[in-house]
């Protein structure tokens, strides 16, 4: 049986088929100013890909920001419960998860069924999220892809408040503004990013491994950053992106 | 101020919180009250308002929890200014309240609890008060604020400090306080204070109590729509001692008993411990839709106790005490209503600057984990909509529902 799992995030919408557990195919496409017209889109592009059509697909799962507002869906899941199922699928021995997406972040335990037991989320403020990183990519005029390696040709440290991603953004401006070289400066907002996340990770309570997906799990500057303040190497899923996406796919296999 | 003065500002100041009544916010669609004893409420509410305008009115503002049947024993109407600000708040676009607030330069990083009633005292729309009451628990924020009222209508103002720790010594020594504050009260109208009067104070109360109580008994073992939600009204508006209260509890009991026979459905139970916006706020729609909230601050022990009518003060005394933010009785207290009441989840409500609340989340927190229930803090503004909205949390709550599922 095949069924959809869709993410709408802030910044991406993720689509992934699945069938009989396995992934089919997936799909990352930009949100944009409408999110219902990226999600057409992304599940085009799969349907696409596999050579489906949407007769084909029986149940759909929503998730993400925009999770409401898609008339094709069957049912709306929280991303937090569809990265819990998500994570647990490809790595059963998780159990504290970090996710950092466009908007927010989030630090979830889940239970040995991939159930959330409890989570924390960043309040009020994009500092520490996917969207500060974009803001310090857009300051300092390099491509959010370039922000990883970047880092890693840090000398000198700094240190950004993390407060505020606008007040940040100020900050970031005068640096450059005053010859800091750009990887410093990259390297304190890694920094700032994973100081938040600890807290995050500590709230919940870490046990075993440390598992990360959502988009900026790509950025091995942030991972750098994070594994240095928890002493400890961290779980990188495979497509972290997309894992709300699968996680919501594989609830739909179950609801079908 | 003389009778004649005191007279004509009750009228401006009656007349300009009509016109703030005017301001209504558009209904919600939850809006109508189901129960009767809601409807009773806001009966006596619009009565007890009325009433606190008229020129010969004898008007004491109180602050939150303050003992309000020492205030009925002096033949005095208690205008609760938190409170009054808080229900005004559910139904009326009260921004200009907050925008003149501001306009002082009182700062937005106080809480909205605060700034509500500094709004409408600067707005002219409550009465003038002949005297100002208060007690220091639970807040220094709101002891100020009530310090600062009574300045401001250069009234007498009489404060109850309440010790932490309940003991004997505790005890005598806010007995003491409170017949001082008595005789200093009947001072105020050159009178004594009437023991007869205390005492029919007292019988009300305790009548009105015994019903609130056996309400909020059934409610341990009954889904009684609407029932939690009257019960924290009744609390927050804190009309002990007044004979018509008696009658709200009562009608409130009776209406649960014929709930308890119904056998509503059971849903998961989530306690809301902290300040809670208007029962048609979008979030407590929500929530409504898939768990039963309890709230828990009705629920107190302290709320649940009659007074000892051979010693009310000492009672009252050691109810205030009671009442204040002690981090070991409130965890013992909770721990126990969420065994009492079944509760799966707490949504821990942090009012934007309450720095109460933020100081004893982590004892919240804290027994959740022990205790294993499900747990979420959020940050809401109950009163002042432009400090939060609805879809800032939303996707957390939905999260914390789908925990409890
Ligand atoms: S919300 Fe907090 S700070 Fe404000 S009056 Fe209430 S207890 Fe005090």
């Amino acid at each position: 049986m095949i069924t959809l799992g869709i993410d709408i995030g802030s910044l991406s919408t993720k689509s992934v088929l699945m069938e009989n557990d396995e992934v089919v195919a997936f799909d990352v496409v930009l949100t944009g100013g409408t999110n219902r017209k990226a999600a057409e889109t992304t599940f085009e592009n799969v349907l696409a890909a596999s050579g489906l059509t949407r007769g084909d697909v029986k149940f759909v799962v929503s998730t993400g920001y925009g999770r409401e507002n898609l008339p094709f869906a069957d049912k709306h899941v929280s991303e937090i419960t569809c990265h819990g199922i998500g994570m647990h699928l490809r790595n059963p021995d998780i159990r504290t998860i970090l996710e950092i997406g466009g908007q927010d972040s989030k630090a979830i335990r889940i239970d040995d069924g991939g159930r959330v037991e409890q989570f924390v989320m960043n309040d009020k403020c994009a500092a520490g999220c996917g969207r500060f990183l974009e803001v310090t990519a857009r300051a300092m005029g390099i491509g959010l892809s370039e922000l990883g390696e970047a880092s890693a040709l840090a000398r000198n440290p700094l240190r950004i408040s993390s407060t505020c991603a606008v007040f940040a953004e100020t900050e970031i401006v005068s640096l450059v503004a005053v010859g800091t070289p750009v990887p410093d400066i990259v390297r304190a907002v890694h920094d700032s990013i994973a100081q938040r996340a600890v807290v995050l990770l500590r709230q919940v309570g870490i046990s075993g491994p440390v598992g990360m997906s959502g988009g900026v799990a790509l950025n091995s500057g942030v991972v750098r950053a994070l594994e240095d303040k928890l002493q400890t190497s961290i779980y990188i899923v495979d497509n972290p992106q997309v894992r709300g996406a699968i996680g919501a796919a594989y609830i739909a296999q179950r609801l079908a | 101020m003389d009778f004649d003065s005191i007279a004509q500002q009750r009228a401006t100041q009656y007349e300009n919180m009509l016109r703030l009544i005017g301001r209504q916010r558009a209904p919600s669609e939850d809006a109508a009250p189901a129960l009767a004893a809601t409807r009773m409420r806001s009966v006596v509410n619009c009565d007890r308002i009325a009433e606190a305008y008229r020129a010969d009115a004898k008007v004491a503002y109180v602050s939150e929890q303050f003992p309000t049947e020492i205030v009925f024993a002096a033949g005095v109407l208690p205008w609760n200014i938190e409170s009054m600000s808080n229900m005004l708040a559910q139904s009326l676009d009260i921004d200009q309240v907050f925008r003149l607030t501001q306009e002082r330069e009182l700062s937005r990083d106080i809480c909205s609890f605060l700034r509500g009633p500094f709004g409408m005292m600067l707005a002219e729309c409550y009465p003038r008060p002949d005297f100002v009451l208060t007690n220091d628990q639970p807040c220094e924020g709101l002891l100020k604020t009530i310090f600062m009222s009574g300045k401001r209508y250069g009234v007498p103002t009489f404060a109850l400090h309440t010790p932490n720790l309940l003991d004997q010594d505790a005890l005598d020594y806010l007995v003491q306080q409170i017949e001082i504050m008595l005789t200093r009260i009947a001072g105020v109208f050159q009178s004594d204070p009437d023991p007869e009067f205390l005492r029919s104070s007292i019988v009300n109360s305790n009548r009105a109590r015994e019903y609130y109580r056996k309400a909020a008994l059934l409610l341990e073992r009954h889904a009684l729509p609407g029932v939690a939600r009257e019960l924290l009204e009744i609390f927050g508006m804190n009309y002990f001692g007044a004979a018509e209260n008696i009658d709200l509890c009562k009608t409130l009991y009776e209406e649960a008993v014929v709930l308890a026979k119904a056998e509503a459905p059971t849903r998961p139970r989530v306690m809301w411990i902290g300040q809670t916006p208007g029962e048609s706020d979008e979030l407590l729609r929500h929530l409504g839709r898939s768990v039963d909230v309890l709230y828990w601050a009705p629920l107190w022990e302290a709320n649940l106790m009659a007074l000892d009518e051979e010693q009310p003060l000492r009672s009252i005394a050691e109810r205030a005490i009671r009442y204040h933010w002690n981090a070991e009785r409130m965890e013992r207290d909770l721990d126990h209503i969420s065994d009492a009441y079944q509760v799966e989840g707490y949504i821990i409500a942090n009012t934007w600057g309450c720095r109460n609340m933020m100081a004893i989340g982590p004892t919240f927190r804290s027994l959740a984990a022990r205790k294993r229930i499900k747990n979420l803090t959020i940050s809401i503004d109950p009163v002042d909509r432009n400090n939060y909205a609805f879809p800032h949390i939303k996707n957390r709550v939905d999260a914390f529902l789908e925990t409890l599922q």
